[in-house]
């Protein structure tokens, strides 16, 4: 993990000061509620249905157990006593009282956390792959990259006013984990055929209102250029993207509308940025520089070259349970003799995401036993543990269970991306959790979900589209009309992993659907999958060779109260 | 940073007479594409930039301004420093910079970091929070207006 310098430390608690400063002009009514605003939500807070809510950052989704156990702390002392992890890799708290809001930054500065840009029209928390610097098909290890950024766009004196929020997602695999073609800005780190380390660069992807899959700006940008690449595109984006209109304020909008002229501006300003401007060349990245940040990456002491240990295969006797999570909640890793394996957040009784603070603890203490004291939270709001040795799989497992851990659901339909929706959110228009809980219980059945098999099921409470809804296999959308919770049906979207296919959004099945049809129409639109699928084929594979007509025709007739009848003929 | 006081402001705005008068003027960005081909060369100026002009068409006008007011129509209109910055950085502009239009105290170490050095505070904005709202950071990752090189550059010098 990144390992902070005085220097991150002081400027994390600088921030800290600062924010106190606000708020307690806020508190005394110097400043008021719009001018407030933008100050809190750049620190994480915004102000939710029942309290303010804190988005908590955490760098590309990496944790150490310290930090977990203070969230945990935080979650007690301040909150209700949970937190919940978000698809962009946060922890967000819903209960804690804006006065006490300084006194909770200053916990986090305790332990090199904050909320800086987790939320505002600013460049927000970086996301990555939850496997960096573990994963099997890595090219490149994107965490020094990823923390470069991270420093480089902290308190950007620029780019703190953008139109519209902006994300920025790296991978650098050869599987697209991070859902890189989703994002304003998308990275895929790669060599060339001479060897050197670039990116290829994605831009204008975003979800909202208008899913946009990011188009591709330059396929090699020599990774000493990035921030320079980078400073370039959101320069034009500051400038020229559109004000007048939230919804078309992203900057998938600007890159539609302009076009080719959007890309030669783009590298138009690069090359004024290095050729004219003042010290131009100055955010170049040094090697000498790239090379420090990576010390802090560097693979724990005396996990590179293992003992292969020949026992520590799967135990005859060991329960279906248990081979069911090894073969879901295990993965691949780099190194010999290591997994990384993934704490399920998705269980009966819990909505997506959501941990408690003895959860948190547990999760801490399992690191620590486990895995080098370090977490990462995945895009599929899970936490993995990155460096677990494979003879104490069975001793995790144990141990996991102890904590609701072990659900050996990855990847199945109730895995599922789902956002707090209307329960706490104050942008919501529809509940999320309820329609999660209700799908859970229909599919409960472990036996069905495997047969079911590789699935994604993403949902978000509204358009703002936190839960990924277009990007699911299976999307659901919830939408308001006249007062009432009703939910929008999507089918074959892709996130742009291998197993999903080319990143796209889902196709609408139909007017919305009522709260209680929703379990039934997931539940026809799977048996229709299973009914119909050929040997191995995914639900993916399924949806795209059969058509969405035949689906939504089988979610047709799931409908109960929002169904059309024929009127009678006129005789 | 330099505080402006309207009452006691060194630039008055030329109202509707854009003439020439001995004493430094502030011309709207109208005002001054009607009368750059006959203004005096001597005669001091300062101009008032809507946030949407492009900066880098101004390198034949900049020479002669000695002043560049950037306007915030909304302080979350975040478009003025990226004028500013390129005003001082690529331009070379080395005459004022002042911000004016809804301008907030929590803006202030933004806009010095972008290259402004003067600015208007909305009338009910107070001058001691301003002041400390500069206060607060030593210094910052990346590069800016008064620091061009980032923290890296910094180190490795």
């Amino acid at each position: 993990m990144y390992t902070y310098t005085d220097f991150d430390r002081h400027l994390v608690r600088a921030r800290a000061a600062q924010f106190r400063d606000q708020l307690q002009r806020r508190l005394s009514g110097e400043l008021g509620e719009d001018e407030f605003r933008p100050l809190r939500l750049q620190n994480g807070w915004y102000v939710q249905r029942h309290a303010p809510m804190l988005r908590v950052a955490v760098p590309y989704g990496e944790l150490s157990s310290r930090q977990l156990r203070q969230l945990a702390h935080i979650a007690r002392a301040h909150d209700r006593g949970f937190g919940h992890f978000t698809t962009r890799q946060n922890l967000q708290f819903n209960w804690i009282p804006l006065d006490q809001a300084a006194d909770v930054m200053d916990l986090l500065a305790e332990v090199d956390m904050h909320g800086i840009q987790t939320s505002g029209n600013c460049i927000r928390n970086i996301t990555s792959d939850a496997l960096a610097g573990i994963a099997a098909d890595e090219v490149v290890d994107p965490r020094p990259y990823c923390e470069i950024l991270r420093q480089w766009s902290t308190l950007h004196p620029e780019f703190a006013f953008l139109p519209r929020k902006f994300k920025i997602a790296v991978t650098g695999a050869r599987e697209d984990r991070a859902a890189i073609a989703w994002h304003d800005i998308g990275l895929q780190l790669l060599r060339n055929e001479a060897g050197e380390v670039g990116f290829k660069v994605w831009v204008g992807g975003g979800m909202g209102r208008t899913p946009v899959i990011g188009s591709l700006v330059a396929a090699f940008v020599p990774w000493q250029q990035i921030l320079v690449f980078i400073e370039a595109i959101v320069r034009v984006y500051n400038r020229y993207g559109r004000r007048d209109n939230l919804y078309k304020a992203r900057i998938k909008i600007l890159v539609k509308a302009e076009g080719q002229k959007f890309l030669d501006a783009v590298n138009s300003e690069f090359r004024a940025i290095l050729e004219h401007d003042r010290d131009g060349a100055a955010h170049l990245i040094p090697t000498a520089e790239l090379e420090r940040v990576s010390r802090s990456f560097a693979t724990p002491a005396g996990l590179e070259s293992l003992p292969i240990d020949a026992s520590a295969g799967t135990p005859g006797d060991a329960p279906l349970a248990y081979a069911r999570w090894l073969a879901r909640n295990v993965h691949g890793h780099r190194l010999p003799g290591l997994r990384a394996v993934t704490l399920s957040l998705k269980r009966a009784g819990q909505a997506p995401g959501d941990a408690t603070a003895a959860q948190m603890d547990w999760a801490a203490t399992l690191a620590d036993r486990f895995s080098q004291g370090e977490l990462r939270v995945s895009h599929d709001q899970n936490l993995l543990l990155p460096w677990v040795q494979e003879h104490q799989l069975l001793a995790l497992w144990q141990a996991a269970r102890d904590g609701g851990f072990a659900t050996p659901n990855i990847g199945l339909l109730t895995d599922m991306i789902s956002c707090p929706g209307g329960d706490f959110c104050g942008l919501a228009n529809a509940r999320s959790i309820p329609i999660a809980a209700a799908i859970e219980e229909r599919f409960h059945d472990l036996d069905l979900q495997h047969d079911i098999g590789d699935i994604d099921l993403h949902m978000s409470g509204c358009m703002n589209s936190c839960g990924h809804h277009h990007s699911g296999h299976i999307g659901i959308l919830g939408v308001d009309k006249d007062g009432a919770e009703w939910y929008q049906i999507t089918l074959g979207g892709s996130d742009g992993s291998t197993l999903s296919g080319p990143s796209a959004a889902g196709k609408v099945i139909g007017p919305s659907f009522a709260a209680d049809e929703v379990p039934d129409v997931i539940e026809a639109v799977i048996d229709l999958y299973l009914a119909h699928r050929q040997a191995g084929e995914r639900f993916i594979d399924a949806v795209r060779r059969l058509g969405v007509a035949s689906f939504r025709a089988a979610a047709d007739a799931a409908r109960r109260s929002t169904a059309v009848h024929a009127e009678p003929a006129l005789a | 940073m330099r505080f402006i006081d309207p009452a006691r402001d060194d630039w008055p705005a030329a109202g509707t007479a854009a003439t020439p008068h001995g004493g430094p003027v502030l011309l709207t960005w109208a005002q001054w594409e009607a009368s750059r081909a006959a203004w005096p060369a001597d005669a001091l100026v300062g101009v008032l930039l809507p946030n949407t002009v492009d900066v880098g068409n101004l390198h034949a006008d900049l020479p002669r301004w000695s002043l560049v007011a950037l306007e915030f129509p909304k302080w979350t209109d975040g478009r003025a420093y990226s004028q500013a910055r390129l005003l001082r950085s690529r331009l070379r502009f080395d005459g004022e910079i002042r911000a004016t239009g809804e301008v907030l105290v929590d803006m202030l170490p933004l806009l010095q970091r972008s290259g402004f050095d003067a600015v208007q505070l909305r009338v009910d904005q107070s001058l001691e929070s301003a002041q400390r709202a500069l206060r607060f950071f030593a210094s910052h990752y990346q590069g800016d207006v008064l620091e061009s090189r980032p923290l890296f550059a910094r180190h490795a010098a």
